[in-house]
């Protein structure tokens, strides 16, 4: 009974379908994460890994011993083919962000990521840890089955609809379990240590002065707060790791930790570790409480969009309902509503002969027809804007 | 319409697949927290020693140890000695972050940890690379580098008795001394 029940609880952890809205977020925060270590390396490329860098490949390869996932290794060590992996890299991870070709895009990020890693391990910090395993988990997830220029391009084909399918999260479920495990870990190896339990340890910290970032008040540094500082991390990092999973617990928890990392970001030099371990927290956020979020976020920013507008339609044309699909997914604001010509039994007389292709769109200023359509929708959907920028032009 | 072969097919495919992700999961789970939990049993020894080699391959490698058991109690940074082949001398220092703008400070980090590697014995190997790099920086100088000296510069924080804590006047330790070839330089 007991296994069966276990059983049970293990198939609803990993594999009950869930929204693959927080997996998604995750994605994008995730290759956003990635850009900015690339560009935040950029000057250093060939001082780290290019031909001449501090550490020679053969010097790595000698201290680092074991077959090692490094495409450093089968790339001619000429500082054009390392600039080229970079550049590679950094498309990998715009393209990854946007969603297109998402699962290639991961593997090949996880590939640069862990190659420039064991390339040169000396430089990397814990963040680039995470990022490194997190990727590794994220060739599995469904990331790129929301938010996602793949999930656009189903939709097109009429592969799918514009209501989100729900996924199987065990991709997820071992990124949120590695981030857990990172605090418990931390919490482990503290635990062990004198200064800590002293609580002395923080007084050290903040008087390494090349790990300094901004300054601090000077009431933080007296002895006692520092003490209260120490135990905090200690029961917080044990929190984090552990009771993260109480459900009841977890909100708390993550506004705490939250405040912890904004602190460290503040107040130590560590770039980027904080902002790749709170990436990791939207993943703890239930899919239903983004939802919310979002509505609240679309309710208010609604006032500064402009006017919504009407799409009417001939919804016996497959093609437009495809459209009309891809407009649905895309217009997250809820800029649009959508009116099927036939069924309601009015637009015809607006739809022809002017428009052969069956739809338009409907504007305080009258329908639009042609490229205005595209104008006009342009201008309402914050994700089209783009398409908005000739109608400037034009204008001018 | 699939055919009762297709069907049998397709579901010992689905069961074939549902046993890899569970075995992949339950390997995961078990494996990454004994690699990186403080632990030395034989058992965990045991089984880090089993997994290393895919951990190393695949990258998944781990340690969560920042600032512990206790953080490091010195301040410190790298310079380099350069002795001239005519004698003179001139002294690089690698960035130092306390002296480097905001913005700066933050990209330019990855100095301060490679630094700490630098300093640490069991990163000997590191030496002769860094030493040669710091030559090749001067190699377009009036007269090329003949020797290259690595020396940190430190301080220690310690705890008085009474609680309080003090700064040590500053030391300065060679660790390394790198004959520079004209090989190096090209």
């Amino acid at each position: 009974m007991k296994v069966r029940s276990f059983v049970e609880a293990w198939n609803a952890f990993f594999f009950a379908e869930q929204s693959p809205v927080p997996i998604a977020l995750f994605r994008v925060v995730f290759g956003m994460l990635v850009i900015a270590t690339l560009l935040l390396l950029r000057p250093d490329w060939l001082s780290w890994y290019g031909a001449h860098a501090w550490v020679s490949l053969s010097t790595m390869q000698t201290l680092e011993k074991g077959a090692r996932l490094n495409v450093f290794v089968v790339i001619p060590q000429s500082d054009a083919w390392i600039e080229a992996f970079f550049w590679v890299f950094l498309a990998s991870a715009v393209l990854l962000t946007v969603g297109f070709l998402t699962r290639l895009n991961s593997l090949i990020v996880f590939l640069c990521l862990t190659s420039i890693d064991q390339r040169n391990l000396y430089i990397t910090h814990g963040g680039d840890t995470f990022l490194r395993v997190a990727a590794f988990f994220l060739i599995f997830a469904a990331a790129g089955a929301a938010l996602s220029l793949d999930r656009l391009i189903r939709i097109w084909r009429g592969k799918e609809g514009a209501k989100l399918r729900p996924c199987r999260p065990w991709a997820q479920r071992m990124i949120q379990f590695e981030l857990s495990l990172v605090y418990f870990v931390a919490f482990c190896y503290k635990a062990e240590g004198l200064s800590w339990v002293q609580g002395t340890a923080l007084y050290y910290v903040y008087n390494l002065d090349e790990l300094r970032r901004f300054p601090l008040p000077s009431w933080f540094l007296h002895p006692m707060v520092l003490k209260l500082g120490s135990w905090s991390t200690l029961l917080l990092e044990f929190s984090l790791g552990v009771l993260i999973w109480v459900e009841d617990l977890r909100s708390v928890l993550l506004a705490l930790g939250v405040l912890l990392h904004l602190f460290l970001e503040y107040s130590l030099n560590i770039p980027m570790f904080q902002w790749d371990i709170l990436s990791a927290y939207i993943l703890f956020v239930d899919a239903a409480d983004l939802e919310r979020l979002w509505n609240w976020i679309r309710v208010h920013a609604a006032s500064h969009i402009g006017e919504p507008l009407q799409v009417i339609y001939d919804e016996a044309s497959e093609r437009n309902c495809r459209i009309v699909e891809l407009l649905t997914a895309l217009d997250i604001f809820h800029r649009l509503s959508f009116r099927k010509m036939r069924a309601s039994g009015s637009g015809s007389q607006l739809l022809s002969p002017k428009t052969p292709e069956q739809i338009l769109v409907s504007t305080p200023a009258g329908p639009k027809y042609g490229i205005d359509r595209v104008f006009a929708l342009g201008k309402a959907v914050p994700l089209l804007w783009p398409l908005a920028v000739p109608a400037i032009f034009r204008r001018q | 319409m699939a055919t009762d072969f297709q069907r049998k097919k397709r579901r010992g495919l689905l069961i074939a697949r549902s046993i890899a992700i569970n075995a992949f999961l339950v390997f995961h789970i078990v494996a990454i927290p004994f690699w990186c939990l403080p632990i030395s049993s034989a058992l965990v020894l045991e089984c880090r020693e089993f997994v290393r080699p895919y951990f190393l391959w695949t990258g998944l490698f781990q340690s969560w140890d920042t600032f512990s058991p206790n953080p490091v109690s010195t301040n410190n940074y790298l310079e380099a000695l350069i002795i001239y082949r005519d004698g003179s001398t001139g002294y690089w220092t690698f960035p130092r972050m306390q002296l480097l703008g905001p913005s700066e400070r933050y990209y330019r980090e990855r100095y301060r940890k490679f630094e700490e590697n630098l300093l640490e014995a069991e990163h000997s190997g590191l030496w002769p690379d860094a030493a040669r790099y710091v030559a090749r920086f001067h190699s377009g100088d009036s007269v090329p580098p003949a020797t290259v000296m690595l020396l940190v510069r430190w301080s220690n924080i310690i705890q008085r008795d009474d609680g309080t804590f003090e700064r040590t006047a500053w030391d300065t330790h060679v660790f390394f001394s790198y004959t520079v070839t004209a090989e190096d330089l090209k």
